[in-house]
């Protein structure tokens, strides 16, 4: 799986770290089940720190696309919709840039959202 | 961009392998040369082993025909070996090696000439000596006769890297990083780390301690069969899954291009060998299965290959990133 961050970038590291993994999932070039790299060794290999790195794993965990475990390391979720729900976390996302962009607060994004539900 | 020279292989080889090749043709010729000129002077049962005490008495005999068969045999074999795998620095030991076993095989001969009791043959430990001076003197010759065969291609220039190519930004950093497996390998040393205290528990002592050569195959065994390989500002690097030693790598410093090839596996048989961690004259490589295989061609001339999936990505990156090193 390719990881490219771009510390100039407005954007945190952690979630340009996030944003390598959903976009490898969604494309196929990583699998559900696979094994993300230790944190340790991505942030060796990027030149950051392990903490950006585990913040980024742990966004991608609170959005159910890997799994955690002490020994064993970051996991993709196995399952075939893991790259459909990879995808759908990427729109959401985008929808809230955009949201923010457009001078919504969060509490008007979530109540459009909800909407959206009905 | 044009390059003079062109990568040691096709043009050298074949001249390499012909000079490492004739010291065995000459040692083998003196051989069955002697073998049929002396053929009335050489007795049936020949003295082939020598106390080292006792003058260099003769105590281990062999039978003519098959002192004949098994000088042939070892002359062509290590001719045969010498001839594939002979690199241009190691020429020297190619010479070095028919010299050793050919003037052994000679003085051997000449001990035993006119004998009418084998056991009365008698080798002195000069004859070692004799033995290794004519090693030395071919080494020497070996290694003049190097100097016939263009060197290698000397460390290519930052800029002749070649192969697929990745757009990154000027500030943005990447890295590649997957985990490939070999699931035959696998399940062969976890047999052979079963069988370690099976071996241990069930077996008679002392031969179940034979039990804890299993190790010797389990512990390399898993630690190859699951690898994981990065690409990055450092290199390519491949190392155990699981933890971070040993490892291969290829400084980003070495490498000259990176390409994809599609390994079947009769080009793992040619090319490699057969599988696990190969080394081979002109490449070296971890080859875990047949299918999409990282190449890396180094400087010197010579190329490292793992067989990983998404190699294309992981070949497009480490040209990047070569590159880019080359000009800052």
């Amino acid at each position: 799986m390719l990881f490219r961050v771009d510390p100039a970038s407005a954007v945190p590291l952690g979630d340009q770290i996030a944003a390598c993994v959903r976009g490898a999932l969604a494309d196929g070039s990583a699998a559900p089940g696979e094994r993300l790299p230790a944190a340790r060794e991505l942030a060796d290999s990027l030149g950051v720190n392990v903490h950006t790195v585990l913040r980024g794993y742990q966004r991608l965990r609170e959005e159910g696309l890997i799994e955690l475990r002490r020994g064993r390391g970051a996991v993709i979720v196995p399952g075939a919709t893991a790259p459909d729900r990879a995808r759908l976390v990427s729109r959401l996302r985008e929808a809230a840039t955009e949201a923010r962009e457009l001078g919504l607060t969060d509490e008007e994004f979530l109540a459009l959202a909800r909407t959206s539900l009905d | 961009m044009t390059r003079a020279t062109h990568p040691v292989g096709p043009l050298a080889a074949p001249r390499l392998r012909a000079l490492a090749a004739l010291p065995f043709v000459l040692a083998l010729a003196t051989y069955l040369l002697l073998l049929s000129l002396w053929s009335d002077r050489l007795p049936d049962t020949l003295a082939t082993h020598f106390a080292v005490g006792d003058g260099g008495r003769a105590d281990g005999f062999t039978g003519r025909t098959a002192f004949a068969v098994l000088g042939v045999g070892l002359l062509v074999g290590l001719g045969t070996g010498w001839t594939v795998l002979v690199r241009r620095a190691a020429l020297w030991g190619a010479w070095s090696t028919a010299g050793l076993v050919g003037a052994l095989f000679v003085l051997l001969l000449r001990a035993n000439l006119d004998a009418t009791d084998p056991a009365q043959v008698v080798s002195p430990l000069t004859g070692l000596a004799l033995a290794a001076a004519a090693a030395a003197v071919f080494a020497l010759v070996g290694w003049a006769l190097a100097s016939l065969v263009p060197a290698d291609e000397p460390a290519a220039r930052p800029g002749a890297t070649e192969g697929p190519r990745l757009t990154l930004g000027a500030s943005e950093v990447a890295g590649w990083s997957r985990a490939t497996a070999s699931r035959p390998l696998t399940v062969l040393s976890a047999l052979a780390l079963a069988a370690v205290p099976a071996g241990l528990l069930l077996a008679p002592w002392p031969g179940a301690l034979f039990a804890l050569l299993g190790l010797v195959i389990a512990v390399p065994g898993l630690a190859l069969a699951r690898v994981r390989v990065t690409v990055d500002r450092r290199g390519v690097t491949v190392r155990p899954s699981l933890v971070p030693r040993p490892r291969v790598r290829v400084p980003l410093d070495e490498v000259a291009g990176a390409t994809v090839r599609e390994l079947d596996t009769a080009a793992v048989l040619r090319d490699f060998g057969g599988w696990g961690y190969r080394v081979r004259a002109d490449r070296t490589g971890v080859v875990l299965h047949t299918g999409e295989t990282l190449v890396v061609r180094r400087g010197s001339g010579r190329e490292f290959a793992v067989t990983v999936p998404d190699a294309a990505t992981a070949a497009a990156l480490l040209n990047t990133l070569a590159e880019r090193h080359g000009r800052v």
